[in-house]
């Protein structure tokens, strides 16, 4: 397989803080239509690694590729969702869709069928005309993930996507993130705190440590979705994750 | 429906008690007429002014007429400068560093106390008195409007750099949107600065407007003019809120919605 994205050679530091780097030198190789998930406490530099492949910061150090071009700057299809939703507050759920659409050249009225048929996708059907603060929490990050998709992108970074919201909308959400990658392939980048968050979701687990920020432990779950939570093979999973996250490794 | 009538109904009521208590106070001579004219005397004075004015021939219509012209041209000229300057400081951390001490001290002026410089520069016109009110808005509404812009969520201009927008577009469609709710706040606060400093800026130079109508009563010890200028002066203000209020709820929905969601 084609790699989707690949990392060489990799460090970020900034100017005004001293210490080791926020993110060593990484390496590190995705494949198409993988799902990777970074996992690791805060401040382990996986939400710089993030940033560093959208685009939204410039390397120290190294280069990263995305579909064999050299990253310059944020936009040119890789689709971003944010913690917070990052949805603009004056635009209705459609509206807020169709600006990702518009800009990648779509006209108006196409632009705005194809925020119907992605709002139906995360089974928002309907809810096209309501306001951003009119969503739920989980609600919005549907939105969210539809607005990002809506650059039809190559790559999907997901930063903390569900780290605002309750356990059991959190659990609905990891299954209907599933659902939409089942029916979109893409290539996902997926950085979270949760452990069983990555196990039920990843292809491949990476763990990060801080200071500066590295990968210390990899694992490739090869588990058929949906995944349980009582799997065995994702219970020791979840304990040799929580000893490398603890230090015991 | 029974909490929204009681809503109306209570301050309708201490209202009602409190120009009885203050009638039958002057009735029964414990207030000075003179000092406190009882309500009943300022309706008369206020059919009075409708009808035949004061000075003689100008009626409390040409004097508010003249007042909310001045207070309007003062607020349009100050916001007219002061939103697309706040807007250029408020989206360059130097700029902002360099003018933030200027537009502390200039703010904190009192914008009466340039009355002198006022009549000397502009002379007695109508031009001083548009100065005074513009510099009573302006501060607000430039300081009003580099907060608006610093205070745009970063993770908003983030979104749109991920989605192809950049440079003007970014301005245009992510910022200007964003700070539109502050933008509006900061209008209403700097027409309720334009209503404080009318009087004074009305002190000298006319007989028009509801300031000098004050200014002249005095002379005349007529309390009851006084008190009738003020209270219409209080109900333009007013009504001006509540008209920049209803603006805002229709210019943008989704900020008033989600603050009535949260009340």
């Amino acid at each position: 397989m084609a790699a989707a994205i690949e990392i060489s050679g990799l460090a970020k530091s900034f100017a005004h803080d001293p210490g080791p780097p926020v993110l060593g030198a990484v390496d590190l190789g995705i494949e198409e239509n993988e799902f990777v998930v970074l996992l690791g406490r805060s401040g382990c530099g996986k939400t710089t690694l993030l940033n560093l492949v959208a685009g939204l910061e410039t390397p120290s150090a190294g280069r990263i590729l995305v579909g064999g071009t050299p990253v310059t700057g944020p936009g040119g299809g890789k689709g971003m969702v944010f913690q917070q939703g990052a949805l603009f507050p004056w635009l209705t759920a459609r509206r807020n869709i169709a600006f990702a659409a518009r800009n990648r050249g779509v006209a108006s009225a196409e632009a705005d069928r194809l925020a119907d048929e992605l709002l139906a996708l995360v089974g928002l059907a309907g809810a096209g005309h309501k306001y951003p603060f009119e969503l739920s929490g989980g609600m919005q990050q549907r939105v969210a993930i539809a607005r990002a998709l809506a650059l039809d992108p190559k790559i999907l970074l997901m930063d903390e996507p569900f780290g605002a919201l309750d356990e059991i909308t959190r659990n609905e959400m990891q299954d209907e993130l599933l659902r939409v990658w089942a029916q979109r392939r893409k290539t996902v980048v997926f950085v979270t705190h949760s452990i069983w968050e990555g196990l039920i979701l990843a292809d491949r687990i990476l763990v990060m440590a801080p200071r500066p920020g590295r990968f210390v432990l990899e694992r490739r779950i090869d588990l058929p979705r949906p995944r349980r939570r009582s799997d065995p093979a994702l219970i020791a999973l979840y304990d040799e994750i929580w000893a490398c996250l603890r230090g015991d490794a | 429906m029974r909490a929204r009538a009681a809503e109306i109904l209570v301050p309708l009521a201490v209202l009602a008690a409190f120009l009885g208590t203050w009638e039958y106070a002057a009735a029964a001579g414990w207030l000075r007429p003179i000092r406190f004219p009882p309500p009943s005397r300022l309706a008369g004075s206020f059919v009075d002014l409708a009808f035949h004015g004061f000075p003689e021939g100008i009626t409390i219509w040409v004097h508010a007429a003249i007042t909310v012209q001045r207070i309007l041209a003062g607020h349009a000229l100050a916001l007219a400068l002061a939103i697309p300057l706040g807007l250029l400081i408020g989206s360059h951390a130097l700029l902002d560093r360099m003018t933030a001490p200027v537009v502390a001290f200039c703010r904190s002026v009192a914008t009466l106390s340039l009355l002198p410089l006022a009549l000397v520069w502009f002379g007695t016109g109508e031009g001083a008195k548009i100065f005074l009110i513009g510099y009573g808005c302006f501060w607000v509404m430039l300081s009003a409007t580099i907060a608006a812009v610093k205070l745009v969520d970063p993770v908003l201009i983030r979104a749109a750099r991920t989605m192809d927008t950049g440079g003007w577009a970014i301005f245009l469609r992510v910022v200007l949107p964003a700070t539109l709710p502050r933008l509006l706040s900061g209008a209403r606060i700097a027409l309720g600065v334009g209503f404080m400093v009318i009087v004074g800026a009305e002190m000298i130079g006319t007989i028009r407007g509801l300031g000098s109508l004050i200014m002249e009563a005095r002379t005349f010890y007529r309390t009851d003019i006084t008190m009738v200028g003020m209270l219409c002066i209080g109900a333009f203000g007013l009504a001006a809120m509540a008209a920049l209020e209803w603006l805002e709820a229709r210019l943008v929905p989704w900020q008033a919605r989600a603050e009535a969601q949260t009340r």
